[in-house]
């Protein structure tokens, strides 16, 4: 028997994500991602200063504000080839550095651990057994039975009041549900602490960037932080210190909780490093540049065909010529008039049609990469640097794959990261690479600002006529990309090619299926009343229907509504 | 002493969802505070909230809301109002999360006492539009129930004594502005 399963979260003025599959035989057969908010943002930016493009861009999307400020000064400075003082890089590199720890850890407790961890669970387990488990996995110091004793009261406090409050929703008791209690409790005890290490992270990009969540350090040509060791109101050594003591704080939690959390749990469901492979085709750009000229960088970039990591191909630069000539945008299948583009000739012009599923079906254009999709993310991150052997992702990657398999008493390759678990994994991975990296940064600018070199910022200069930029950034989502054309000191287009228009982006003209729709084929489904399983894989990606138009809603009820048609 | 947040929520390109962002904006420009009381344009953070709002004794939230109102007219909430309603099934992090936050604090222990959220109905929220007529006009009354709400809570608060000429970097959303003043 075919059923049809619509998971439309229906949230007031914007539309967010809508999920529609067919499932047959307990398997989904065919699979729709459809975003039914519209999206236009990017025409206001037509017509202004392209040194205040940022400003605008970061008010795309309330979550990821740094990333869109970053890859739209990157963008103007890439059309007027101007380079920026290393200082300028390492502030930045510290910045979103310590943005994308703070996302991973909101992604994986808040967003996404209570689809595998069952809340109901949690008053069965023992403390004590949680606390040696725990134990055995890291050296944590908030792993004491006493924590998760206090924990465990919380949930059964709630249990027992009938108000369960943000769980009240969850799939507990589903069969794909099968943690034992002991490590549910275990995640779930850092779920409650993680909110303070979110806190410092954040405070790092409040000290660099003036204020969170909204940045105001980001100038075209580097940025405005001026820096005097001697002197208040500027970056001072004190807050060089500060920043220096924030991160050896966050780096406990990342190595010592995050990263062993999501391999314990990833090795108790190994059956989902075989479920959820997606386009198999990745993505990602270089960041995190080392020197000025930008020819290093801590961050490796490529691309990966079918699967296949040794035929990786290497970017050398930020904005490869490659990359920069192989983005389209494809609209056949999206609610805009217009065919295929390149983002430079891109167009935002509103063709709506109602949901058709052999027609136009979502507000998402379809990006390709010389007319192929891609997945974008921390896997296509951590796949393309594990298939260049750059040491650190090696490093991390082999550690993930040990303890998972030490876990699931199997043994996990590299192959199986392209799957649903594969990328919680590189996710943590990820984490684990950022934290080492968040060191080094700071080392790098104290020892260049020691060293003499003061210069945060290079004047802009607008030529006559028209040039082009495109400016990329390997954003917690993945690769996100500006692309401006300048023409007499103003812009004439404006386009952004985010991380989830790669992920959720619908058929093309050829017919082929974006990454979250290829990841939900084949996945099972046991209950098409309550279907886990698919969330397990849409949320794998980190969906980011951004901009979203907040407005409180008091008579609102669900936001989510599963529908089985 | 009061740690006080009085913080905007909602997304300043897309008209009537900018009125928290606005309302803090003119709470900088007319009045001063002491050092205990932060204002903050917390734009749409989604999951993020919890994290602006940890630590803080006195919350006094400003947004957009949608009830059965005319644009302009402002309805208040303590905890138990927005406690009332579900949490949401959730597909991804931006989705507005108050209730969320509220219970995650309240989990962690780290909820702060007071909590007020002023929500004023608007009427736009088209991209790249600003704040309707009858939003504007209304503001004043959430700087009114601000005010109030510091008085209840024995926190000071003055209108300055100069004001500065109100203006938003987004007030160039208006057609064929070009705002180099943001430059400076």
């Amino acid at each position: 028997m075919i059923s049809r399963i619509k998971i439309d979260p229906i949230s007031r003025i914007e539309g967010h994500l809508r999920i529609d599959a067919e499932v047959d035989g307990g398997r989904v057969s065919k699979a729709w991602a459809s975003c039914t908010m519209w999206r236009g943002i990017e025409n206001i930016l037509i017509g202004r200063d392209p040194r205040e493009a940022w400003l605008f861009a970061q008010r795309f999307c309330g979550v990821c504000t740094t990333v869109h400020a970053l890859a739209s000064v990157r963008a103007v400075e890439d059309a007027l080839k101007l380079q920026i003082p290393p200082n300028a890089h390492y502030i930045r590199n510290i910045i979103l550095i310590h943005h994308a720890l703070h996302d991973h850890i909101v992604h994986f407790y808040h967003l996404s651990a209570l689809d595998w961890i069952d809340v109901m669970q949690i008053p069965k387990a023992d403390p004590a057994k949680t606390a040696s488990l725990a134990q055995s996995l890291s050296s944590w110091t908030r792993n004491s039975p006493q924590e998760f004793k206090s924990a465990q009261d919380k949930v059964k406090a709630l249990a027992a009041s009938g108000q369960l409050g943000i769980f009240a929703n969850g799939y507990w008791g589903h069969p794909a549900m099968h943690l034992p209690p002991e490590v549910s409790l275990l995640g779930f005890t850092h779920y409650l602490q993680a909110l303070e290490f979110q806190r410092k992270s954040n405070q790092v990009v409040a000290i660099l960037g003036g204020k969170t969540p909204h940045i105001q350090n980001m100038t075209v040509g580097g940025v405005g932080n001026a820096i005097d060791l001697d002197s208040l109101g500027t970056l001072t050594m004190d807050r060089l210190t500060m920043i220096r003591s924030l991160i050896d704080e966050v780096i406990p939690f990342v190595h010592e909780a995050y990263f062993p959390d999501v391999c314990a749990i990833a090795g108790m469901y190994p059956e989902w490093l075989n479920i959820g492979c997606g386009a198999k085709n990745y993505l990602a750009v270089p960041d995190l540049p080392t020197d000025g000229s930008v020819s290093q960088f801590d961050l490796p970039g490529g691309t990966i065909f079918s699967g296949d990591l040794a035929g990786v191909k290497k970017f050398q630069t930020a904005a490869d010529p490659d990359f920069r000539h192989a983005v389209t945008e494809d609209a056949t299948r999206a609610w805009y008039k217009g065919g295929t583009l390149h983002p430079w000739k891109g167009q935002t012009v509103p063709e709506y049609t109602d949901f058709q599923e052999n027609g136009k079906y979502t507000w998402v254009k379809a990006p390709r990469y010389n007319g192929r999709p891609m997945e974008v993310g921390p896997l296509a991150n951590v796949l393309v640097g594990y298939a260049q052997g750059h040491p650190l992702t090696r490093k991390w990657t082999d550690v993930a794959l040990g303890r998972i398999s030490a876990v699931a008493r199997r043994r996990v390759t590299v192959d199986q990261l392209q799957s649903t678990m594969g990328r919680y994994a590189a996710r943590a991975i990820r984490s684990a690479m950022l934290a080492d990296l968040a060191v080094k940064h700071c080392e790098l600018l104290t020892n260049n600002i020691l060293s003499g070199d003061v210069a945060t910022h290079n004047p802009p200069q607008f030529p006559k006529g028209e040039v082009e930029g495109v400016g990329t950034h390997e954003a917690p989502r993945g690769t996100l990309s500006h692309w401006v054309v300048v023409k007499d000191a103003k812009l004439a287009n404006y386009q952004a090619v985010v991380p989830t228009t790669w992920n959720a982006s619908p058929r093309d003209s050829q017919g082929n299926v974006g990454p979250y729709e290829a990841s939900l084929m084949r996945n099972p489904v046991a209950d098409p009343e309550r279907p886990l399983e698919l969330l397990r894989t849409v949320h794998s990606f980190d969906p980011c229907m951004a901009c979203a138009c907040h407005t409180f809603d008091p008579d609102g009820r669900e936001i989510a509504r599963v529908r089985v048609l | 002493m009061t740690k006080v947040l009085i913080a905007g929520i909602g997304n300043v390109l897309l008209g009537d969802d900018g009125i928290g962002p606005f309302a803090i904006k003119l709470l900088e420009w007319q009045y001063d505070f002491t050092d205990n009381v932060e204002l903050a344009d917390l734009g749409t953070p989604g999951l993020d909230l919890p994290v602006h709002l940890a630590g803080a004794d006195a919350v006094i939230l400003v947004d957009s809301a949608k009830f059965s109102g005319e644009a302009g007219d402002i309805r208040l909430f303590r905890k138990p109002e927005i406690l009332r309603h579900p949490s949401r099934a959730r597909i991804d992090p931006h989705s507005p999360a108050l209730t969320e936050s509220i219970f995650l604090l309240e989990l962690m222990g780290v909820m702060p006492r007071e909590f007020l959220m002023i929500g004023m109905q608007g009427s736009r929220f088209e991209p790249g539009s600003t704040l309707s007529t009858p939003v504007r006009h209304c503001i004043p009354h959430i700087i009114d129930a601000v005010r109030r709400e510091l008085i209840r809570l024995n926190v000071w608060c003055a209108p300055k004594t100069t004001v500065k000429a109100p203006g938003t970097w987004w007030d160039s959303l208006r057609p064929k502005t070009t705002g180099n003043a943001l430059l400076r």
